[in-house]
C-alpha cells in the first residue's frame, strides 16, 4: 500500500514538475518553432526579448499597472480591513461578502462588463482602465491576507502602548504597523501578483497602448508561438522559484541565530 | 489621606451589572490586591481605573484629581498584563525605553535609565533581547520594569503570574514585593488565587458579584470574614447553618449538630439566622471527649493523607465537617470508624446572614 | 451622563463606516456597475427583449457548450482529486524533507502564471513534443494529434488547477490528530476499512473545498481552453470572448455571461450554506 502510494506520488511530482521545467531548455533553444529535445542552444532569444520593444513595452506596462493597482489596493483595503476585522456593525456581513465577491465572478463575466463599461467613459485601451480594474480583482486577495494577519494580533500590545503613554496614533505608528508590517508587505505582494498575472480582463481592455505582458503572450501563444515565450517563462518561473526559496532560507537562517541567541 | 480613592463605581452592560457601587481607598505605597473568581468584577474595576473601559456611574481619583474624560495615556499608570504585552519588535531595552521615549526622554539617556531599571528587576545584560528569546519569568519582568520605568503614580498588575509554573510563581512573587518595596509605589494587583493573595498583599479586597465583600488584612480576613462567601473563598472551612437560639449567652443551634456556643460577638439578636465558622485546623480529633472543649461524635468518611498533614471528612449527623490533623495523629483512626471531634468556643465564629 | 455615553457610542459606530467607505463607493462604481452593466446589455442588445436568453437556452449550439463545459469541469476536478489526494497524503504523512519538497513544487507551480503553464503543455504535446518523440521511438508510426483537442485543455486545466485540490486536502489532512489514527487501528480498523472508515471522512471537508473551487474556476476558464482545446468544442469562456471580440454581439455575450454567473454564484451559495464562503479560499 505504502509502497504503491509512493510510486504514485512520485509519478504525480513528475506531472507536476515536467511542464514547469521544461520551458528552461525551450529558452536557450535555436528552433524557429516548438521543438523538443532542441536541436541546438543559443542565447539568442534573450537577446531578442531583452532588445524588442513589442516584448520589453508590455512588460514595462504590466510593472507600471501592477505597481499603481498594488498602491490603490492598499489604500482601500488596508482601512476597511481595520474596520471589518475590529467593529462590530449592522451592514458588516453584506460588506464582507461584497470583499469576497471578485472571487466569486468568473474573470470573463468581469472583462464583458469591464468592456462595455469603461468604454462608455472613454476609458478601455488605457492605463487607468486596466488599473482600475485589476484593483477590483486584487482588493479580495489582499483583504484575505491581511485580515488574517490582523486576527492574529494581540491588542493587548495596543493597550500596553496607551497605557505607557502612547497616544492612539502613536501607538499605531510604533506599535500597530511595525508589528503588522509581514502581513501587509504579504498582502501588497499578493495584490501586485494578481494584477502581473491577470489574463482575461487584460485581454479584452488593455488594448495596444495598455498591452500587458500576459495579453502578450496570450497573444503571441495563440497566432505565431514566438520562441521569446519561453524566455519570459523561464523568467518569470526563475521569480517564483526564488519568490517561493528565498524566505524559506531567510527563516532557516533566522532560526538558526534565534537558537544562538538563546543558547 | 488615600491615594486612589473609588466612589460609587457602577458598570452595566445592558441588563447586567457588572459592577455594583464600588468604594475603596488605597493609601500611598500600599499593595492591594483584588481577589475573586472570574466574572466577580476585579478586572473591570482595574480596566476602569486604567481607563479601558468606562464606568458607568462613579468617579476615580488619584491624589484628589479626578480621572475622567483621561484617556489611558493620559493617566500615568503603569500595568502589566496577563501575558505581558512585550512589544515583539522591539528588545528588552527599546520596550523599556518606550514611555520614557513617549514623554519625549532623549534616546541615550532614556535607554540608561532603561538598562537601570532592567538591572532593578534582575535582567543586568539582557536587555538587547528580543522577547521570543526570554523565558517567561524574565519577560514578566521586563514587562514589570516597562511599567514602573516613567514612575507611574499607580502599578496595576492584571494576573501577571498566571502563565508561569509554581516555582516560578513563587519566585516571582517575592521579587515583586521585593521591587514593588524598594520603589514605593502604590499598587494593585490582580488574581483569582488566594494564596498568592495572601502572601503579598497589605490589604486584600474580595469581589463577588460584582460587588466588595470585605477590604481587610490578610490575617484579618482569614480569622474574621464578614460573609459567608469569604469565609469559603479564603482558606479552608467548615461553615454551618445555624438560628440564634440565644444572644446573650452565645448560643445557636444546628439541626444536625445540636446546641452551639460561639466566640464574642455583638451582631445577631435572638432567633436570626446566622452562619458558624470553624476552620478544620481548629478541630481535634480523639477517641474520647476532650475535657473543656465542645465535643461531637462523627463518622469518618475519608481521610487524605498529604504526609505532614491529614484531612479527615466525616459526618456528623447531616452536617459535612472536615477536619485538619497532624500527619503523625492520623493513625489512630480508619475510614468507616467513629470518633470524637471537639473545639473550643472561642475558635468559632459567627457570621451573620 | 447617560445621554454623553449614548452620544459617544453613536461617534465610535461612525467609525467604522469612514474607514470602509472608500473601498465600498470603490467596489460599487468599478464592481458592481459594470456588473450591472452585464445584466442589462443581456436584456437591452441589441434590442430590449429576452431573446438573448432564449437563443442561450434553446439553442442547440450554445446547450451544447454548456454541457461541454460541464462535462470538463467534471473530469477537471475528478481527475485533480485523483491526483491531488494522493500527493496530500504524501506531504501530510512523509518526513519532513520530503513534504518541504512536495509542499516546494507545489506551491512553485501555484505561482507559475497559467500562461506559462499553458505554454509549457503546448511544448510537451506539440507535433515535435517529446511525448510524441518517445511515442515515435516506441514504435507508434502515426501518433495520434495531441494538441488543440480536448484532452490537451483537460490535461493543461488539470495540472493548473490541481495545487487547488492538494493544497485544500492538504490543509484539513494536516490537522487530522494522529491519535485517532492510533486509537481506530487499536480498534481492529485496518488498511482499506480504515481508510475508507476513517481517514476519509475526516478528510471530506478537505475534499469538497477542493472539488467546489476547482470545479467553479473551471466552468469560467478562459485562457487555457482557448489556447490548448479544439475550436469545435469550446467552453462557455471561449464563446462569450468570440461574441465580444469577433461578432460584437454584446447582448448574446452578456446572456450567456449572466447565465455563467448564475450557475456559478448558485454552486457558490450551497456551498456557503452548507460549510460557509471565508474556508474556501482561506
Amino acid at each position: 500500500m505504502n509502497r504503491f502510494l509512493r510510486w504514485l506520488g512520485i509519478a504525480v511530482a513528475i506531472f507536476i514538475a515536467a511542464p514547469l521545467v521544461i520551458v528552461v531548455p525551450m529558452s536557450f533553444s535555436n528552433a524557429r518553432s516548438l521543438q523538443f529535445p532542441p536541436p541546438g542552444y543559443w542565447l539568442g532569444y534573450y537577446q531578442a526579448y531583452f532588445t524588442d520593444w513589442s516584448w520589453l513595452r508590455p512588460t514595462w506596462n504590466s510593472i507600471l499597472i501592477a505597481s499603481a493597482t498594488t498602491m490603490l489596493t492598499m489604500v482601500l483595503v488596508v482601512p476597511a480591513t481595520f474596520a471589518l476585522v475590529r467593529h462590530r456593525f449592522r451592514g458588516k456581513g453584506i460588506a464582507d461578502l461584497m470583499m469576497l465577491m471578485p472571487l466569486a465572478v468568473p474573470h470573463i463575466v468581469m472583462a464583458v462588463g469591464y468592456y462595455s463599461y469603461f468604454g462608455s467613459f472613454g476609458i478601455v485601451h488605457t492605463h487607468l482602465g486596466v488599473i482600475l480594474a485589476h484593483t477590483c480583482l486584487s482588493v479580495p486577495i489582499a483583504f484575505l491576507v491581511l485580515s488574517a494577519n490582523l486576527k492574529g494580533f494581540d491588542r493587548t500590545l495596543e493597550r500596553a502602548a496607551l497605557s505607557l503613554g502612547a497616544s492612539p496614533t502613536r501607538t499605531f505608528i510604533h506599535i500597530t504597523l511595525p508589528i503588522l508590517r509581514p502581513g501587509l508587505i504579504i498582502s501588497a505582494l499578493f495584490a501586485f501578483i494578481q494584477s502581473f498575472d491577470e489574463t482575461v480582463v487584460a485581454i479584452f481592455i488593455s488594448g495596444r497602448d495598455a498591452e500587458t505582458l500576459p495579453r502578450k503572450m496570450f497573444d503571441s501563444i495563440r497566432q505565431e508561438a514566438d520562441p521569446v515565450i519561453a524566455v519570459i517563462s523561464t523568467l518569470l518561473f526563475a521569480a517564483v522559484i526564488l519568490g517561493v526559496t528565498v524566505p524559506l532560507v531567510v527563516a532557516h537562517i533566522r532560526n538558526k541565530q534565534a537558537r544562538l541567541a538563546a543558547a | 489621606m488615600s491615594h486612589l480613592k473609588l466612589s460609587g463605581i457602577s458598570k452595566s452592560y445592558g441588563q447586567f451589572n457588572a459592577l455594583e457601587a464600588v468604594d475603596l481607598d488605597i493609601a500611598k505605597g500600599e499593595f492591594v490586591t483584588f481577589l475573586g473568581p472570574s466574572g466577580s468584577g476585579k478586572t473591570t474595576t482595574l480596566m476602569i481605573i486604567a481607563g479601558f473601559e468606562s464606568a458607568t456611574s462613579g468617579q476615580v481619583e488619584i491624589e484628589n484629581k479626578s480621572l475622567f474624560g483621561l484617556a489611558p495615556y493620559q493617566r500615568n499608570i503603569g500595568i502589566v498584563f496577563q501575558n505581558y504585552g512585550l512589544f515583539p519588535h522591539k528588545t528588552a531595552a527599546q520596550n523599556v525605553y518606550f514611555p520614557l521615549q513617549m514623554r519625549g526622554v532623549k534616546k541615550a539617556e532614556g535607554l540608561r535609565k532603561a538598562e537601570e531599571m532592567l538591572e532593578l528587576v534582575g535582567l543586568k545584560g539582557f536587555g538587547h533581547r528580543h522577547p521570543k528569546e526570554l523565558s517567561g519569568g524574565q519577560q514578566q519582568r521586563v514587562a514589570l520594569a516597562r511599567a514602573l520605568v516613567f514612575e507611574p503614580s499607580l502599578l496595576l498588575l492584571d494576573e501577571p503570574l498566571g502563565a508561569l509554573d509554581k516555582n516560578l510563581r513563587e519566585q516571582m512573587q517575592i521579587e515583586i514585593k521585593r521591587i514593588q518595596r524598594a520603589l514605593g509605589v502604590t499598587t494593585i494587583f490582580v488574581t483569582h488565587d488566594q494564596s498568592e493573595a495572601m502572601s503579598m498583599s497589605d490589604r486584600i479586597v474580595v469581589f463577588e458579584k460584582g460587588r466588595i465583600q470585605q477590604v481587610a488584612t490578610p490575617l484579618e480576613l482569614y480569622h474574621r470574614p464578614q460573609t459567608r462567601f469569604v469565609a469559603s473563598f479564603i482558606g479552608e472551612s467548615n461553615l454551618i447553618d445555624v438560628k440564634i437560639t440565644d444572644a446573650a449567652k452565645r448560643e445557636a443551634r444546628n439541626d444536625a449538630i445540636g446546641a452551639i456556643q460561639y466566640a464574642p460577638s455583638n451582631r445577631p439578636p435572638t432567633g436570626s439566622e446566622a452562619t458558624l465558622m470553624i476552620r478544620p485546623e481548629n478541630i481535634k480529633l480523639s477517641r474520647n471527649p476532650v475535657e473543656g472543649r465542645h465535643n461531637v461524635r462523627m463518622k469518618v468518611e475519608t481521610i487524605i493523607n498529604y504526609g505532614d498533614n491529614a484531612l479527615v471528612v466525616g459526618k456528623v449527623g447531616e452536617q459535612m465537617m472536615r477536619v485538619r490533623v497532624l500527619g503523625a495523629d492520623v493513625v489512630i483512626i480508619k475510614e468507616g470508624e467513629e470518633c470524637c471531634i471537639s473545639w473550643l468556643h472561642d475558635s468559632v465564629y459567627l457570621i451573620a446572614k | 451622563m447617560g445621554n454623553c455615553i449614548a452620544r459617544l457610542t453613536e461617534r465610535k459606530n461612525l467609525w467604522p463606516w469612514l474607514l470602509l467607505a472608500p473601498l465600498a463607493i470603490y467596489m460599487a462604481v468599478f464592481f458592481l456597475v459594470p456588473l450591472i452593466d452585464v445584466a442589462i446589455m443581456s436584456v437591452t442588445e441589441p434590442r430590449p427583449t429576452l431573446a438573448n436568453y432564449q437563443r442561450v437556452l434553446t439553442g442547440s449550439l450554445y446547450l451544447r457548450v454548456f454541457l461541454n463545459t460541464f462535462i470538463t469541469a467534471a473530469t477537471v476536478t475528478f481527475a485533480c482529486l485523483l491526483v491531488g489526494y494522493p500527493l496530500a497524503y504524501l506531504m501530510a504523512n512523509s518526513k519532513p524533507r520530503t513534504a518541504t519538497l512536495i509542499l516546494l513544487l507545489v506551491t512553485m507551480s501555484f505561482w507559475t502564471s497559467f500562461l506559462v503553464r499553458t505554454y509549457a503543455w503546448m511544448v510537451l504535446l506539440g507535433n515535435n513534443g517529446p511525448i510524441v518523440w518517445l511515442l515515435q521511438t516506441l514504435g507508434v508510426q502515426q501518433p495520434p494529434q495531441l494538441l488543440f483537442t480536448r484532452f490537451s485543455s483537460t490535461l493543461a486545466m488539470v495540472h493548473i488547477l490541481a495545487p487547488y485540490m492538494v493544497m485544500n486536502i492538504y490543509s484539513v489532512m494536516r490537522k487530522i490528530d494522529p491519535v485517532l489514527i492510533r486509537s481506530a487501528e487499536s480498534l481492529g480498523a485496518k488498511g482499506l476499512a480504515l481508510f475508507r472508515h476513517v481517514y476519509l471522512p475526516l478528510t471530506a471537508p478537505g475534499i469538497a473545498n477542493g472539488s467546489v473551487l476547482v470545479f467553479v474556476i473551471c466552468l469560467g476558464f478562459y485562457v487555457t481552453p482557448v489556447l490548448l482545446g479544439s475550436p469545435r468544442e469550446q467552453m462557455v469562456a471561449g464563446l462569450i470572448g468570440n461574441q465580444i471580440d469577433e461578432f460584437l454581439a454584446f447582448g448574446m455575450g452578456s446572456a450567456m455571461a449572466m447565465v455563467l454567473l448564475v450557475v456559478t454564484l448558485a454552486i457558490l451559495t450551497i456551498y456557503h450554506r452548507r460549510f460557509g464562503l471565508d474556508k474556501l479560499w482561506g
